[in-house]
C-alpha cells in the first residue's frame, strides 16, 4: 500500500530531516511512528500527504510514484487519505456538524448525502450530542473527535495522524487511541505517530522509531543502537 | 471544466461573504475600478469626437489648385484635363478670374469695384476647386496635383485638418497612458482585497487542500470575487458616462451649433462594450495575482 524507498528529505535551509528510510506498510496496518523531538515524524507524514516531496528516493502509495504526481492529482491522493494533527485544526465559527459536512462540501457532496452522512460519522466518534457545539465548547479530546470524523468523513483508505494526542491528557489519548483502532478495525491504514512510549511500550503493534531523521526500529528489529 | 449547480452557487456565496467582510475594501477596489474605467470611457468618447469632427472638416475641405497667372487659356484647360484624369477625384469646379473677383466684389460689398481700384488689371489666377471623394485621399490628390506643369500653388484645408488630427493623436497617447496607470493601480488595488479575503480564509483554504479540494474548487471564490468588484466598477462608470455624456453633448449641441459632436448609439454601445469589458478583466488579472501568489494551490 504504502512504500518508501530510499526516501531523503532535506529542506530547503539545509536541516537533513530524513535520511534514507525504507519501509513498506500494508494494507489495514496500524503503526505507529515514534522518536524524539526532531526526529523526522512530522516530516515523514507530510511527505505522506505530498506537503512536502521528498528530495531522494521514491515513495509509492497505491502503486502510483508521489513523486511524480502533477499538481492536478494531487487533490486526488488526498481524497484517499484523512489527516489528523495535533492542534485540531478546526474552524472556530462552525459547529462540530459544519466542521465534518465542510470536508463534504468542497469535495462537492450533495446536500442529502450530506445530513445523511455526517450524524453517522459523528456517532461513530461519540459526539451524537454535540452536532451543534462549537469548538470553544468542546473539550480537547472532543475537539480531535470532531477532527477525526472530518478526516474519515470521505471512507480513505489511509489515516495519517500526527500526534492527535499531544495536547490531551493520558486518559483522553486513550480514547482517541481506541478510537483509531475502532477505525482501523474498519480496514483504514492508520499511520499515528506520537511521542506516548508508555502507550507505545504496552502494544503488540508494528512500531517506527526515527532519531535524527533515521531509521532506528521497525517492530521488534532494533535496527540501530538506540541513543534516546 | 464541468460545474455542478449547486457548487457554483456556494462558490457565489462564498465570493460574497467574502466582499461583505471586506466591506469598505471593496468598495474603494469598485470606486478605483470606476473611476480608471470612467477615464477609459471619457477619452473613448473624447477620440471618437475629435476623429469625428477632423473628418467632417476635412470631407468638406476642398483643394484650390491655382494656375500660373500668367498661364494661356490653353494652359490652364491641360491643367483642368489633367485633373479629371487623377483618381478620387469627385469634383472639379473651373473658377475664372473674372469669377473670383466677382466672389471677391460679393464679399465686400456692392459699394466697391475692386476691378477699378485695380486699374483694370485682374491679379488672380485661374483656379480650379476640387473634391475629393474620400477624406483620407486630399493628401494624395494634392501631392498630384502639386506635380503638374503650370500650377501654382494648391491649399486646401491643411491649417485645420492637420491640428485637429494632432489633437486626436495626443488625446489617444495621454489617454493610453492615464488609462495603462489607472488600470495597474486598480488591478494591483483588487489583488490586495482579495489577498486580504485569501488572509482572512487561510485557515479554511488550508482545510481544503488537505481534505483534497481540487485547486480550481478554491480558486473560484476569489476569481468570482475579483471578477464581480471589476463589474461593479464598470457598470457604475458605464452608468455615470451613460448619462453625462448625453447631457453634455446636448449642452455642446445647443451652445455650439458648428461643432459636429456624435450622438449616435453605436458610438455610446462601444465605449460600453470598452468599459464593462476592462472591469471584469482587471478584476480577473488582480485576483489572479494574489491567487498565485498568496494561494499557492
Ligand atoms: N519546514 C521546515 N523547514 C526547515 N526545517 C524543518 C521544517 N520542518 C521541520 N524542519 C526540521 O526538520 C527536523 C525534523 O522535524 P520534524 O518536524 O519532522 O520532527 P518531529 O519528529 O515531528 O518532531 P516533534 O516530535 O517535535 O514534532 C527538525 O530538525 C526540524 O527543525
Ligand atoms: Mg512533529
Amino acid at each position: 500500500m504504502i512504500r518508501l524507498i530510499n526516501v531523503s528529505k532535506t529542506y530547503p535551509n539545509g536541516v537533513r530531516a530524513l535520511r534514507d528510510i525504507t519501509l513498506r506498510i500494508k494494507k489495514g496496518e496500524f503503526l505507529f511512528l515514534v522518536g524524539p523531538s526532531g526526529a523526522g515524524k512530522s516530516t515523514l507524514i507530510r511527505l505522506l500527504f505530498r506537503e512536502e516531496k521528498p528530495t531522494y528516493g521514491h515513495l509509492l502509495i497505491s502503486g502510483k510514484n508521489i513523486n511524480r504526481l502533477r499538481k492536478s492529482q494531487i487533490p486526488i491522493l488526498r481524497r484517499n487519505m484523512g489527516v489528523v494533527f495535533q492542534d485540531f485544526k478546526l474552524l472556530e465559527d462552525r459547529t462540530a456538524f459544519e466542521n465534518v459536512s465542510f470536508a463534504m462540501e468542497v469535495l462537492e457532496y450533495s446536500r442529502k448525502e450530506i445530513n445523511e452522512r455526517v450524524p453517522h460519522i459523528l456517532k461513530l466518534v461519540g459526539l451524537e450530542d454535540r452536532q451543534d457545539y462549537y469548538p470553544t465548547q468542546l473539550s480537547g479530546g472532543e475537539q480531535q473527535r470532531v477532527a477525526i470524523a472530518r478526516a474519515i468523513v470521505n471512507r480513505p483508505m489511509i489515516l495519517v495522524a500526527d500526534e492527535p494526542t499531544g495536547n490531551l491528557d493520558p486518559d483522553t489519548s486513550k480514547g482517541i487511541y481506541d478510537l483509531l483502532m475502532d477505525i482501523n478495525r474498519g480496514g483504514t491504514t492508520v499511520i499515528m505517530a506520537t511521542h506516548e512510549w508508555d502507550l507505545v511500550n504496552r502494544t503488540s503493534l508494528r512500531v517506527v522509531a526515527l532519531d535524527k531523521g533515521q531509521l532506528v526500529r521497525d517492530g521488534e528489529k532494533v535496527l540501530f543502537a538506540h541513543e534516546g | 471544466m464541468p460545474m455542478k449547480v449547486r457548487t457554483t452557487g456556494y462558490f457565489f456565496r462564498q465570493a460574497f461573504k467574502s466582499i461583505l467582510r471586506n466591506f469598505w475594501m471593496s468598495v474603494a477596489s469598485v470606486a478605483t475600478v470606476a473611476i480608471c474605467l470612467f477615464i477609459l470611457g471619457s477619452f473613448t468618447l473624447l477620440i471618437a469626437n475629435t476623429n469625428y469632427i477632423a473628418h467632417k472638416v476635412e470631407s468638406d475641405v476642398e483643394i484650390a489648385v491655382f494656375t500660373m497667372v500668367d498661364a494661356t487659356e490653353k494652359e490652364v484647360e491641360s491643367v483642368g484635363e489633367r485633373l479629371e484624369g487623377i483618381d478620387h477625384v469627385s469634383s472639379i469646379e473651373f473658377i475664372s478670374k473674372e469669377k473670383g473677383l466677382q466672389q471677391l466684389n460679393k464679399k465686400f460689398g456692392k459699394e466697391h469695384d475692386l476691378l477699378k481700384a485695380l486699374d483694370g488689371n485682374n491679379p488672380l489666377p485661374d483656379y480650379y476647386l476640387v473634391k475629393a471623394k474620400e477624406p483620407d485621399k486630399v493628401p494624395v490628390i494634392v501631392q498630384e496635383t502639386e506635380a503638374m506643369p503650370y500650377v501654382e500653388k494648391v491649399n486646401y484645408g491643411q491649417g485645420i485638418v492637420e491640428p485637429l488630427f494632432k489633437i486626436a493623436n495626443w488625446i489617444r497617447v495621454g489617454g493610453a497612458v492615464t488609462v495603462i496607470l489607472l488600470a495597474v493601480c486598480t488591478v494591483f488595488l483588487i489583488a490586495v482585497t482579495v489577498r486580504l479575503t485569501i488572509f482572512a480564509r487561510r485557515r479554511e483554504i488550508n482545510i481544503m487542500k488537505f481534505v483534497g479540494a481540487t485547486n480550481w474548487f478554491i480558486r473560484w471564490p476569489f476569481f468570482i470575487e475579483g471578477l464581480f468588484l471589476g463589474l461593479m466598477g464598470s457598470a457604475a462608470a458605464c452608468l455615470v458616462l451613460y448619462f453625462s455624456y448625453n447631457f453634455l453633448a446636448d449642452k455642446i449641441i445647443l451652445t455650439f451649433a458648428f461643432l459636429p459632436i456624435l450622438k449616435d448609439a453605436a458610438v455610446i454601445k462601444r465605449m460600453s462594450l470598452i468599459v464593462l469589458g476592462g472591469g471584469p478583466l482587471v478584476g480577473a488579472l488582480g485576483s489572479m495575482l494574489s491567487v498565485h501568489r498568496f494561494l499557492q494551490v
